[in-house]
């Protein structure tokens, strides 16, 4: 008798697990296609608008965290003066500093400069997490929070491509953001100074840069496709 | 010289007050502290300060900051816009992810006291104004209230152009109730709530927060009061009556498993009747003759657990008084001599009749012994009638052995009082009333139990007085095959149970049975008296056991020696007549 119970039961279980991934499988059969092929499902730019901002959002989260994990363990001094002159590898790259001037700034400029922190944040995080799982005094918790840091930027500067292409296509944008060549260029002159960083002030010059990306985004997103939620 | 010792004096005074004013009232600012700032719109911000002591002098405050990475040190644009030690930052002086050092300066005439440095992103500290319009109503949904509230974020975020984004809390309350009911937002701008309390009153407030930063103060309170809907009437019946319906289901069963005791408490059963031996079926079922004849059963009394030596008589002591008159008894030698059946046990509801009575027995007893006596001097007549009276007991004596039982102390009694309702006369012996009441027949019961110990009758008959006794002898045998006695005077008395010799005319002998199956008995003289002996069974030429009373246990029947007979026949003088002789039983 209890052998045709679990008989039953495991047919059961299949044949909801068959109906929820045959659910499943509709929602992602669809490709993300830019080149509106017949028979792809094409999200819109508010929808990509829409994950990209969520994506920096959480990269930020992630970033904000390790920071704080840090003051915490290590509690550099506060009243050091030198803390002032601190230098971001990213200080060279010109970045609104206000509602206005990111206002007036340009839709193209502004998608240049998201694409240019991006880039330039993907080789530093990938040795700080390098260096991160190699101390021990961190603890996993914080070596996983660094991996999954690199990775996000690495996937957002991805994301941020598809939106400009999407944007591009749409005609929104014009054609002069370069999407390839600059960041390459951009990459190999600032290679030399994010290694003097030390690991504390990496943290905390990346969070404020991903900060800088959310906002950017969301401006964007408001000034181009203003409907959902601005 | 007045004057100059005036100055002198006033001189003197100026320079004590100096030192003491300067050691006690002045002295440097004490420290400041910044103790917040804050951005309401990410656009612009303020800083507030706690000044420390002034020192007695006059101090003044003064902000001093730096952007990162530049060492020009700007002082505060604004003192006044956001009040007292506070420094206002317009939209031109703010800038956002730069680091801001911020110090602030307390100095007096004597000097300046610097406070202790802060660093700020205006990023991180946003703390937005409360939300604005806050507008609640109640709307309906099949029937059940909800509450709708919506608001707008404050006027001064910039939320349109996704400069700032916020999310919203709210919560709501009860009037008068301390607990409140918190409500995560998010980014919308209108929320519903719902289980509300029929004509409740209730407050709401909304607050935001940015991303990152600090939670708005709570919007001003709106008031809501939510009407009466009639369902919460109906929902209550119905449960009342639910609890009801359990709570009878539940009392049913319990009564369901009860019933048994229940019905035992509330109606006991009726006793049944309770006869030993007797099938109560019968009674239920069976026809009135097939009741009847069950009530005459073989074995009733029953004596199929009890021995059947119980009822054999041991023997039977019957005394004659020495005085002519009724010797009372004792109710207790009554109470002692009661017949009881060795080892059988009594039925607690079965009667004792009027045999027991001591008084009625010795009422029935005079008035027999007179009626015997009135009939004593009928001489002729006695004959016959002691005949008729005989007959008319064995008649008694054979019909009542069909009629109910009787208990066996009933006879006891009688045996007592035998002796003397026989004393008298020899011829008394056939005392009896021509009338038997139940008294006689119960007495002819105890004679006819004595008279055939082997019958089918039972007797009860056991422990006798110990009085003197008296022996009955065989009289005639009638026509109707039925031997009639009268007891035999005694000669004189010892206590050892054996029979006594007596003389003469009283015993007879059996002489034989003649055709009709007549006892023929003979009188005899005897010339000697035996003394008893322990009784011994001895074998004679002809007849053999000695006629003894009717006993067969082991109590001693005596023998007689042979004496000489007349008769060719030489038989002993007593004649256990039962087995030598059997007669034909009715």
């Amino acid at each position: 008798m209890p052998g045709n119970i679990r008989s039953v039961c495991a047919v059961w279980a299949m044949l909801v697990c068959l109906v929820f991934c045959g659910k499943l499988t509709t929602v992602d059969a669809a490709p993300l296609c830019t080149n509106a092929q017949a028979g792809c499902h094409v999200l819109s730019l508010a929808n990509l608008f829409d994950r990209v901002i969520q994506h920096s959002a959480r990269m930020h989260g992630i970033s904000n965290d390790l920071h704080s994990e840090f003051e915490l363990y290590f509690l550099p001094s506060k009243n050091q003066i030198g803390r002032v002159s601190r230098n971001c590898h990213t200080s060279s790259i010109l970045t609104p500093n206000g509602k206005e001037n990111a206002q007036r700034m340009a839709r193209e400029e502004l998608t240049e400069v998201i694409l240019k922190l991006l880039v330039a944040w993907r080789d530093p995080l990938w040795h700080f997490h390098q260096s991160m799982a190699h101390h021990h005094d961190f603890n996993n918790f914080s070596s996983n929070k660094s991996l999954e840091m690199s990775d996000m930027v690495h996937e957002l500067r991805k994301g941020v491509q598809k939106v400009v292409e999407k944007m591009q296509m749409l005609g929104i944008i014009s054609n002069s953001v370069s999407n390839l060549a600059s960041p390459e260029a951009l990459l190999a002159s600032d290679s030399a100074e994010w290694r003097l960083m030390k690991d504390y002030d990496l943290l905390y010059c990346f969070r404020r840069d991903s900060n800088k990306v959310q906002n950017y985004l969301k401006i964007l997103k408001c000034r181009i496709v203003p409907e959902h939620g601005c | 010289m007045m004057k100059k010792f005036r100055e002198v004096i006033l001189l003197l005074l100026l320079l004590s007050f100096v030192p003491h004013a300067e050691g006690t009232r002045y002295s440097l600012p004490g420290k400041p502290a910044l103790t917040r700032c804050r951005s309401p719109e990410k656009e612009t911000f303020t800083c507030w300060w706690e000044p420390g002591s002034d020192g007695g002098l006059p101090t003044t405050y003064a902000l001093y900051y730096r952007k990162e990475n530049s060492e020009t040190v700007y002082e505060c644009p604004d003192y006044h816009t956001a009040g007292k030690n506070s420094c206002f930052f317009n939209k031109n002086d703010t800038s956002i992810w730069v680091n801001y050092n911020i110090t602030v300066v307390a100095s007096n005439a004597l000097g300046s006291t610097f406070s202790d440095p802060v660093d700020i992103d205006v990023v991180y500290i946003v703390k937005p104004n409360p939300p604005e319009k806050v507008a609640v109503t109640v709307m309906e949904d099949k029937g059940w209230p909800f509450l709708r509230v919506s608001w707008e974020p404050p006027h001064k975020a910039d939320t349109r152009s996704g400069w700032i984004t916020l999310i919203y809390e709210l919560r709501v309350k009860l009037e008068g109730e301390n607990e409140w009911e918190m409500h995560l937002a998010g980014q919308q701008k209108m929320f519903n709530i719902f289980s509300l309390r029929s004509g409740g009153r209730y407050l709401v407030q909304v607050r935001c927060k940015p991303d990152h930063g600090f939670w708005s103060e709570w919007s001003s309170a709106s008031h809501i009061k939510v009407p009466d809907y009639f369902h919460r009437e109906r929902s209550v019946w119905i449960l009342i009556t639910v609890f009801f319906a359990f709570i009878f289901l539940i009392v049913s069963w319990c009564i369901h498993i009860n019933s048994h005791s229940l019905k035992h408490c509330i109606l006991p059963p009726v006793p049944g009747p309770k006869i030993r031996g007797f099938d109560k079926q019968l009674l239920k079922n069976g026809k009135s003759e097939d009741i009847f004849s069950a009530l005459v059963v073989s074995d009733f009394p029953p004596t199929s657990s009890s021995n059947y030596e119980d009822l054999l008589v041991e023997y039977l002591e019957v005394y004659i008084p020495e005085e002519q008159e009724l010797i009372l008894e004792e109710s207790k030698d009554l109470h002692d001599g009661c017949l009881k059946p060795k080892g059988s046990t009594f039925d607690s509801d079965s009667g004792r009749g009027s045999c027991d009575s001591h008084t009625l027995l010795m009422d029935k007893c005079g008035e027999a012994k007179d009626d015997g006596r009135q009939t004593d001097q009928d001489g002729s007549q006695t004959g016959s009638e002691a005949q008729r009276q005989q007959a008319a007991w064995e008649q008694e004596a054979l019909t009542y052995a069909h009629e109910d039982m009787i208990s066996p102390d009933m006879s006891s009694g009688r045996v007592k009082t035998w002796p003397s309702v026989f004393s008298p006369l020899p011829q008394y012996s056939l005392s009896p009333l021509s009338q038997p009441s139940s008294l006689e027949t119960a007495k002819q019961h105890c004679l006819s139990d004595s008279l055939f110990p082997p019958s089918s009758l039972s007797s009860y008959l056991t422990q006798p007085g110990q009085s003197t006794k008296e022996y009955v002898e065989v009289h005639t045998v009638n026509e109707e095959d039925m031997v009639l006695l009268h007891p035999v005077p005694v000669g004189h008395s010892h206590g050892k149970g054996c029979l006594q010799t007596h003389q003469g005319e009283d015993y007879s002998k059996v002489n034989g049975v003649d055709k009709n199956n007549v006892l023929l008995l003979q009188r005899e003289v005897m010339e000697e008296q035996v003394d008893m002996c322990p009784c011994e069974n001895k074998d004679a030429n002809g007849a053999t056991e000695s006629y003894c009373t009717s006993s067969a246990q082991k109590s001693i029947p005596c023998i007689h020696t042979a004496l000489p007979v007349q008769e060719e026949k030489a038989v002993n003088g007593y004649v256990d007549t039962a087995t030598m002789f059997p007669l034909p039983i009715h």
